[in-house]
């Protein structure tokens, strides 16, 4: 199977606080491949370096054979990316973002298609202001999703949402990854991680600390469960310094 | 790219008219002004034997009001709105193009002039009896020209400005000393000789010299520089904005 995302490498530092050392990962058609580790262990840096929203101090980056800030136009036809923060215009409706969302790709599936599927389609003339945090959070989902892209990001997937609403959401993404959707997600819930991810990457202060699948995660570890395990890796919570 | 350009100048307009800021600065400011100079001078001659009236010398300022209401007021103010709710983030990571996020905005500030300079027109010709003394063809031309050039202005400090903040103290120190002192509510003519040297620093002073020299038909050589400064202005402004477009 094809390498779809690659990365090499890849370090980003902030003056002198290094948010990504040396991170390497590749990402196999149709999988799911999971960033994990504790608030400010680089996880967003990361994602941002390998989309181009952020230049990069040293490494290679890679997606779909193309690299995101000399093709950015040509390679965001087939990506979606859903950003840890709603980014959208004052008084917007949910139909008028989908529309001006769809229009700016050469083809999109039919918005109004994945607002049912997320349970969100009686919201349409509704402001995006006035949705719930959790319906937001389902919306810029699908708003990833409208390319019908080949890869996904998903920053903090189901953060928000309710349990209905998150196994809801994993039933979607296992159906479109059954179809060949690439996933690249974060998340801070290991049952979803546990559930969705073929492989993971573990960050701790920018360096990775384990990388491989969740059996080998709770192998390699002391522990028995997967989150207990997590926590071995990352650490989380015996340290303080979580502003990177 | 056309269904891109269509369904976002769609939207976009429809939330800018929700904003109701450039309805009043755009769309009313002129009328008033307009009313308010038509009630003032009524149809006096601009000048003792002078073949137009004071109205119709006025015209052309008021009718760049908008112009420059949308140009360096609107137009920055949006762009770095959206930078700063991180809406050009997210669009960074889609296909779309920085040229074509500018020319959206610049085509709703365009219909603002225009459906604004058609409002002045008609109050003044049927309130004020004006008559459009120049050729229209080259009226129209020169108001489209006078536009571009001041929206690059507008475009140039959206797309660089670092933050919301900045971005409205630099439209603020454009707009209104050029909405007060280019002639555009003021007239010129009435300014004394110091205030006219102040009036001609500023890019929409010459904008309205030529909008001026156009309704009232006046000789071509007047026009020359005018036209030189403007140009410059596009390209400088229209360049940098490209060139060091910021999406964060």
């Amino acid at each position: 199977m094809e390498d779809v995302i690659k990365v090499r490498q890849l370090s980003k530092s902030y003056k002198d606080l290094a948010a990504v050392k040396d991170l390497s990962l590749s990402v196999k058609h149709g999988t799911v491949f999971g960033l994990l580790g504790a608030n400010g262990a680089g996880k967003s840096s990361a994602i941002e370096c390998i989309l181009g929203t952020k230049k990069y101090d040293s490494g290679m980056v890679s997606i779909l054979g193309m690299d995101p800030q000399a093709k950015r136009k040509l390679l965001f036809e087939n990506v979606g990316v859903q950003f840890q923060e709603a980014n959208y215009q004052d008084k917007i409706t949910v139909g008028e973002l989908c529309e001006v969302t769809e229009s700016l790709y050469k083809k999109a599936v039919d918005y109004r298609n994945l607002l049912g599927r997320f349970g969100i389609l009686s919201k349409e003339k509704n402001t995006v202001s006035e949705l719930s945090g959790g319906e937001r959070q389902r919306l810029f989902i699908v708003l990833a999703l409208l390319p019908d892209p080949e890869v996904v990001f998903l920053d903090e997937l189901t953060t928000g949402l309710d349990t209905k609403a998150r196994h809801e959401v994993w039933k979607i993404l296992s159906n479109l990854k059954a179809k060949g959707l690439t996933i690249l997600l974060t998340s801070h819930f290991m049952d979803e991680v546990e559930a969705l991810c073929d492989t993971i990457c573990i960050l701790k202060k920018g360096q990775t600390v384990f990388y491989g699948t969740v059996p080998e995660a709770i192998s390699k570890s002391p522990h028995d469960t997967f989150e207990d395990a997590y926590l071995w890796y990352s650490d989380e919570g015996a340290d303080d310094d979580e502003n990177i | 790219m056309m269904k891109t350009f269509r369904t976002m100048l769609k939207t976009e307009l429809k939330l800018s008219l929700k904003g109701m800021d450039m309805f009043i600065f755009a769309i009313c400011m002129p009328l008033v002004v307009l009313i308010i100079l038509g009630v003032i001078y009524g149809n006096k001659a601009a000048a003792h034997g002078a073949e137009y009236s004071f109205l119709e010398q006025s015209f052309g300022g008021i009718a760049s009001i908008a112009i420059c209401a949308g140009g360096v007021m609107g137009l920055p103010l949006v762009v770095s709105d959206y930078r700063n709710k991180k809406i050009l983030k997210r669009f960074r990571v889609t296909p779309v193009s920085p040229v074509m996020i500018l020319s959206v905005q610049v085509a709703i500030y365009t219909t603002y002039s225009l459906v604004s300079l058609l409002l002045v027109f008609v109050v003044a010709r049927f309130m004020f009896g004006l008559r459009l003394q120049g050729n229209i063809v080259y009226f129209i031309g020169g108001y489209l020209f006078v536009m571009l050039s001041i929206f690059s202005i507008g475009m140039m400090v959206g797309g660089i400005a670092p933050n919301t903040k900045i971005a409205g103290i630099i439209a603020s120190i454009l707009y209104f000393p050029m909405l007060i002192f280019s002639g555009a509510t003021l007239p010129y003519e009435v300014m004394p000789q110091a205030l006219r040297k102040v009036a001609d620093v500023l890019p929409l002073t010459w904008g309205i010299k030529l909008l001026k020299a156009a309704s009232l038909g006046l000789p071509v050589d007047s026009v020359l520089i005018p036209i030189i400064v403007l140009i410059a202005i596009a390209i400088v402004c229209i360049g940098i904005s490209l060139r060091f477009f910021k999406w964060e």
